[in-house]
């Protein structure tokens, strides 16, 4: 049932772990450089 | 000088919250609700994650690329502002897809990189890009910097299928490695979902990020009031 | 006005003729680190005799390269040249053609180092500078417009080869693969469908840098 590849799911959780780390701190970056960039206006 | 593009603020948090929905949703059927398959066992769950966030790198790149060649033509900042956007969250998308690569390569081939002329592409990719955001790092002059990049990513870009066709046959010389398959029929559901939900990701990435360089310009073109130089 | 540019390039090059020297001797030193890398192990190094080449060409091209827009920094020349009826396009080609030819001479003065220390011999000399004089202009089109670029910043010498680097791998991957046929032979006649590869990357490229090079140097 699971197919020639042994021990898959280790690699799997690895690859979708990534991803979400990976989207979830550049995201959090935009957004923290974009507020930054608001604050700095409308202290100017 | 105006150089914010602000008609829908609250856009991009809509179409945020919508990625990170279909993502959630898509992963969440990729994970536990479709049934391995059949050659490459759990392993090939990772396909539906990987094959969306192609999608969308090159997307992001080939967005970057159209940005590059209106903004040589039109000279509107804007076009600027989105080309840094796109070149930063394609960036970020190519790393993501080296990483996810790497990690099927590793069960499958038994290495962690298999050379296939679509990841060794990506690879490059990645680099020129990144080549092209330092060079924004260190050329002051905003109207420069925004020339010198536009025509850094039209090169850029042409070289991209010139590196995989290359790579390709470069490739074929030595190993026969196939690429990673492609997922049948039954399995679309996840691959969709995962596929919409990384591109209003990254629309959203892009639409925020072009926003932060925007405004960093609008405080970079107004002259300083003491000198009346232009920068 | 593309003579007299490369008129005018070469003479800049002939009389700057020690720095020449000075790559030369660069680029035979990174072949002998590459061989310590190794080991002396005669095999593996003639194997990868090509691949030793290239890299060391590659690496010593950003020399040459940098330099290429020394003259015109120095002076602020190049303000100076765009002012005169020449087109930029007709300076991009004129410096192109002669980086063009220093690093084809550079890759000829390399081959007897070549031979020498992996063992690399071959009698098809003729074809191996064909080769090298393809490779090269691949790397001298980008090459040269990037040059211009960072010459006018910070950061010049870690900016050039950062961006020139990715963009070369195609130039650089049939180069060496050609080069390798003809140092180890080429059983089912591949060389002739390389060499189509890097004439056309060449092609491609030559035209597109040149049409882009207006933009990298206006005001």
């Amino acid at each position: 049932m699971n197919g020639m590849i042994p021990g898959g799911w280790g690699f799997v959780v690895a690859a979708y772990s990534v991803t979400a780390i990976v989207l979830a701190v550049y995201g959090a970056s935009v957004i923290a450089r974009l507020r930054n960039e608001i604050n700095r206006r409308t202290h100017d | 000088m105006h150089v914010d593009n602000n008609r829908f603020p609250r856009l991009p948090w809509i179409i945020l919250g919508i990625g990170i929905l279909f993502l959630a949703i898509g992963s969440y059927i990729g994970l536990f609700v479709a049934p391995p398959e059949a050659l490459m066992g759990q392993v090939q769950r990772i396909m539906y994650v990987h094959v969306p966030t192609a999608w969308n790198a090159l997307l992001a790149l080939t967005f970057a690329f159209v940005c590059a060649v209106i903004f040589l033509f039109k000279s509107d900042w804007k076009w600027d502002a989105r080309m840094e956007a796109a070149i930063e969250v394609g960036v970020v998308l190519g790393f993501l897809l080296c990483c996810q690569g790497s990690i099927w390569a590793k069960p499958t081939w038994g290495v962690w990189w298999d050379w296939d002329p679509r990841l060794t592409t990506t690879a490059v990719l990645v680099f020129a890009f990144l080549g092209i955001l330092a060079l924004r790092k260190f050329v002051e002059d905003p109207g420069r910097r925004a020339i010198w990049s536009a025509v850094a990513t039209i090169i850029a870009s042409v070289d991209v299928p010139i590196v995989y066709y290359s790579v390709r046959w470069w490739n074929s010389l030595h190993q026969l490695q196939s690429s990673p398959s492609t997922v049948s029929r039954q399995f679309w559901l996840p691959l969709r979902m995962n596929a919409f939900g990384i591109l209003f990701l990254m629309t959203a990435f892009i639409m925020l990020r072009a926003r932060v360089a925007s405004m960093r310009l609008a405080q970079e073109l107004v002259p300083p009031p003491a000198v009346g130089e232009n920068v | 006005m593309l003579t007299a540019a490369l008129r005018k390039e070469l003479l800049l090059q002939w009389r700057s003729r020690a720095q020449f020297m000075a790559v030369f001797v660069f680029g035979a030193a990174a072949l002998l680190l590459f061989s310590f890398a190794v080991g002396p192990v005669a095999e593996l190094l003639r194997q990868f005799s090509a691949g030793f080449l290239w890299l060391g060409l590659l690496l010593s091209s950003t020399l040459t390269l940098a330099e290429s827009f020394h003259a015109e920094m120095e002076n602020r020349a190049m303000e100076g040249l765009l002012l005169l009826p020449a087109n930029p396009r007709a300076l991009y080609y004129g410096k192109a053609i002669a980086n063009w030819l220093q690093l084809t001479l550079l890759g000829i003065a390399l081959i007897p180092v070549m031979v020498v220390l992996y063992d690399a011999g071959t009698m098809r000399i003729p074809m191996l500078i064909l080769v090298i004089a393809l490779g090269t202009a691949g790397l001298s089109a980008p090459g040269t417009l990037y040059a211009a670029m960072t010459a006018q910043v910070r950061s010049k010498q870690t900016l050039l080869p950062l961006l020139l680097f990715p963009l070369i791998v195609p130039a650089l991957l049939a180069s060496v693969k050609a080069t390798s046929l003809i140092i180890l032979g080429d059983p089912m006649n591949q060389l002739r469908s390389w060499i189509v590869l890097l004439a056309s990357f060449d092609a491609i490229y030559w035209s597109l840098c040149g049409l882009l090079f207006g933009y990298v140097v206006e005001e």
